[in-house]
């Protein structure tokens, strides 16, 4: 029983030169798995997450043929029942904890706020759950870092607080866009296996948008790999060495190897045609 | 008209004029799509036009008098505004004024920001001691009440319409000083400005060619802006009589002299007012849309 | 004889009565025509020396000397046409109201050099691009292109060394693969030294012959590109940057 359908997504930008596609006919479904979407940047991958969400704002403008979750039409809900579904049931870490955590707030705060405010939980109770919920993303002090402000915290801290906030409500789907692009490579590895063990313990779906196909395949149950607002393939994560499309191919080839050749490194060929 | 639009549509611009011109239309396409900023260039566009052709489409002549016709209320044929204590057509004075409060704003315009950015760009690229005393510097100027400091120069000069805008320009400059270095310190770290700098260029150069260029839009908004203020405070200036001297039609002018009479034959001061209203309203608006089309979106990416 | 040679130097940043030790004591030296490399995390204090070498960095302690002469402050024309720099952010290092003609012909106009115009065009040549993009303004191109311009500006003033602060980190994948290429072609036409910056391990061996390991500021272990590719490394940390690269992934 799939969790998330999708078939068939348009999203169209209206810009002062004419229409822009951002996503061009995306199908895809989600059962309580790990989906990976891999692209390039302007493959349409991060508006596509965050166009389950509902989150694109006019001039961009969403069509599908169907996009459903748990059964409720995504697209015909209204405002007011997308915001119960954001958060609540379906989550989204974003890239970089700078830019997506409240900078003029403690992370207490912040974590406290949706428990206040959306389930009516007291202060003690909120607290209780938030502590928890540092506890859960392995973080050791939860006490300094409740009462931190975001700049206070490292990017590896930052990207946990974010984890553990979005994880408190206990969605079914959590969307990552590029959740450890902005870390050091020692924490990336870190802050995977947090959300590693996290999603598989509470047994969540997850989609897991990366630019890097190295860290999706490693992460993932299956991969869609995106150019230019289409799917060009889709397969399952331990079969990546062995993918048929020349853009995938070409993507994986195209990486610089520890102790590979060192004769120009084989470049895309964007002749196909899959690639206009 | 379309081999025109083919051109400054032009993926590959091959000269500096068509790249510049192309931009220029790109964003020309970006305001026209706000209707509030359009309203706001019919406005600013129409006080052009009626200072352009003022003596020609002026019903009548702004300064001749005719104590036969005295406070005549709008709407009285040949006299659509009314007429003031002189007689004059109220519609004729104010079509007149426009092209004083457009000299007056032109002369603003071009003084007062330049003074603000060269002296804001020079003080947030350099910093330390060159800083600290150009920016007490203007907050002493900041700290003169424009209206307070303007009648101490115009006491000082004579009244008068130059000195006035004198007086309006030493007070304006301040705040596009501030603007200007706040844009300079943002724009300073940049990795452009450090390239620009490995290449052993001079700090003119760098900031003439590189930080004015990126301080520009802001300053270009606050201008919009500021150009309400400045057609008040001249009207307040004409207002106290020290200003443009009568029998010239400014409008803050008229609005003094109709004070008498507010409350019976209340358009003498109305109608100039409505007249400042409008025209401050379109700056205001326009300026909005501006803050749209050369917002840090189109300027950094 | 090294061309290029930074022996202890320290680069303190003081503000606000607090003092950041950014480097602490770093010596390396770089022989005419190599490629060096400096990989550690953030923080690592690798880019800082970068912007020491051009003057952008205040230096607390140690030399820098380029072709055995220490250099001067301000650091002057002469630097620049012997110095440049490549840098990170490609949306970040091109003037954005400046058409890339303006971009490419303003260092020859700084110092008086002639014949911009043949000179733009080939240097646009040079990099991979058509020269009709000419007149175009750094947001009408991609990233990669912006980069190939920000390499193109780098060598108009055919300087013998090029200083790389993580060139391709913020590039796609397969356009980082381009600019890598684009980059050793022209270190091999022009016999050009580098000095490169990078986070990614794959990159620096591919790109770079010897290899310095940095963090907190500090050399932690400098390998040559075999000890790295056979994983020869002795320290703890110089491993766990090995082991945590996403190189490692596909294996």
């Amino acid at each position: 029983m799939s969790l998330l359908d999708v078939r068939n997504l348009r999203v169209t930008f209206a810009t002062e030169t004419g229409p822009v596609q951002a996503v061009r006919g995306v199908s895809f479904s989600l059962g309580r798995e790990r989906l990976g979407i891999v692209g390039e940047s302007g493959s349409g991958k991060t508006i596509t997450g965050r166009a389950v969400l509902r989150l694109i704002r006019p001039p961009g403008r969403i069509e599908a043929d169907a996009m459903t979750f748990d059964g409720q039409d995504l697209l015909a809900a209204s405002e007011r029942d997308m915001r119960a579904l954001r958060g609540k049931r379906i989550g989204m870490v974003m890239q970089d904890p700078k830019y997506s955590l409240n900078p003029v707030m403690t992370v207490g705060r912040q974590l406290t706020e949706g428990l206040r405010l959306r389930d009516g939980l007291g202060r003690a109770d909120a607290t209780a759950k938030a502590m928890a919920a540092l506890d859960a993303v392995q973080i050791r002090d939860p006490d300094r870092v409740m009462g931190a402000y975001p700049h206070e915290l490292s990017g590896g801290m930052g990207q946990r607080v974010m984890i553990a906030m979005m994880l408190i409500p206990e969605p079914d789907l959590l969307i990552a866009d590029e959740p450890t692009s902005a870390l050091d490579v020692t924490v990336q590895a870190e802050v995977l296996s947090i959300l590693d063990a996290l999603v598989r313990d509470r047994g969540m779906a997850l989609i897991f948008i990366s630019h890097d196909l190295r860290l999706v395949a490693r992460f993932c149950d299956r991969v869609l790999v995106m150019y230019k607002g289409r799917v060009v393939e889709e397969l399952a994560a331990a079969n990546l060495l062995a993918a048929q499309h020349p853009y995938t191919r070409g993507l994986l080839n195209c990486l610089p190897r520890i102790g590979g050749p060192r004769g120009p490194l084989p470049g895309l060929d964007r002749t196909g045609d899959w690639a206009t | 008209m379309t081999a025109l639009r083919v051109w400054l549509a032009d993926q590959n611009p091959s000269s500096r004029r068509q790249a510049r011109l192309g931009q220029l239309w790109l964003a020309w396409l970006r305001i026209r799509r706000n209707r509030l900023a359009m309203a706001g260039l019919v406005i600013v566009g129409a006080l052009l036009l009626v200072a352009a052709f003022a003596p020609w489409i002026s019903p009548h002549d702004p300064l001749v008098q005719d104590l036969s016709r005295r406070l005549l209320p709008p709407g009285t044929a040949g006299n659509w505004l009314g007429t003031d204590d002189f007689g004059r057509d109220i519609l004729s004075r104010i079509i007149h004024g426009a092209r004083i409060t457009l000299y007056i704003i032109a002369l603003v315009a071009v003084t007062a920001p330049v003074i603000g950015l060269l002296i804001g760009t020079v003080a947030g690229y350099f910093g330390g001691w060159i800083d600290a005393a150009l920016m007490r510097l203007t907050d002493i100027f900041l700290a003169f009440p424009r209206l307070i400091l303007a009648l101490a120069l115009v006491a000082v000069l004579g009244p008068g319409i130059e000195n006035a805008v004198f007086a309006i320009a030493l007070t304006a400059w301040p705040p596009y000083a501030r603007v200007a270095r706040a844009e300079t310190l943002t724009v300073r770290n940049s990795d452009y400005i450090a390239a620009i700098r490995l290449q052993g260029a001079s700090a003119g150069r760098i900031i003439a060619g590189h930080v004015v260029p990126m301080c520009l839009p802001s300053v270009i908004i606050r201008v919009t802006l500021d150009m309400a203020g400045v057609i008040l405070i001249a009207a307040g200036l004409g207002f106290l009589g020290l200003g443009v001297q009568p029998p010239l039609p400014e409008w803050g002018l008229m609005i003094s002299s109709g004070r008498k009479f507010l409350f019976e034959q209340w358009w003498v001061a109305t109608m100039p007012g409505l007249a400042i209203f409008v025209v401050s309203l379109g700056f205001n608006l326009l300026g909005d849309g501006l803050r749209d089309v050369l917002d840090p979106r189109s300027a950094s990416r | 004889m090294s061309l290029i040679e930074i022996d202890n130097l320290s680069v303190t940043f003081r503000t606000k009565g607090r003092e950041v030790q950014a480097v602490q004591n770093v010596s390396l030296s770089v022989g005419a025509r190599e490629s060096y490399g400096l990989v550690g995390e953030s923080g690592s204090g690798k880019s800082t020396i970068l912007r020491a070498i051009c003057g952008m960095a205040p230096v607390t302690g140690g030399t820098i000397r380029i072709g055995g002469k220490t250099l001067p402050t301000p650091r002057g024309r002469a630097f620049s046409a012997q110095v440049q720099m490549v840098f990170q952010d490609p949306y970040a290092s091109l003037h954005p109201r400046h058409t890339i003609d303006r971009t490419l012909s303003e260092p020859l106009a700084i110092h008086g050099l002639p014949g911009s115009d043949a000179r733009v065009v080939q240097a646009l040549t040079d990099v991979g691009l058509p020269p009709s993009f000419r007149f175009r303004y750094p947001h009408q191109l991609s990233g990669g292109q912006r980069q190939r311009v920000a390499i193109a500006r780098a060598l108009m003033l055919e300087p013998t060394i090029l200083l790389l602060d993580e060139p391709t980190s913020a590039l796609d994948a397969s356009v980082q693969a381009e600019v890598l290429n684009l980059l050793n072609r022209l270190r091999a036409d022009r016999g050009l030294t580098f000095l490169m910056v990078s986070h990614d391990l794959a990159v620096i061996d591919h790109m770079t012959d010897r290899i310095l390991v940095m963090q907190h500021g500090r050399a932690v272990e400098e390998m040559s590109r075999d000890d790295l590719a056979g994983v020869r490394m002795t320290t703890p940390y110089a491993r766990s940057l090995f082991d945590a690269s996403a190189d490692r992934l596909l294996l």
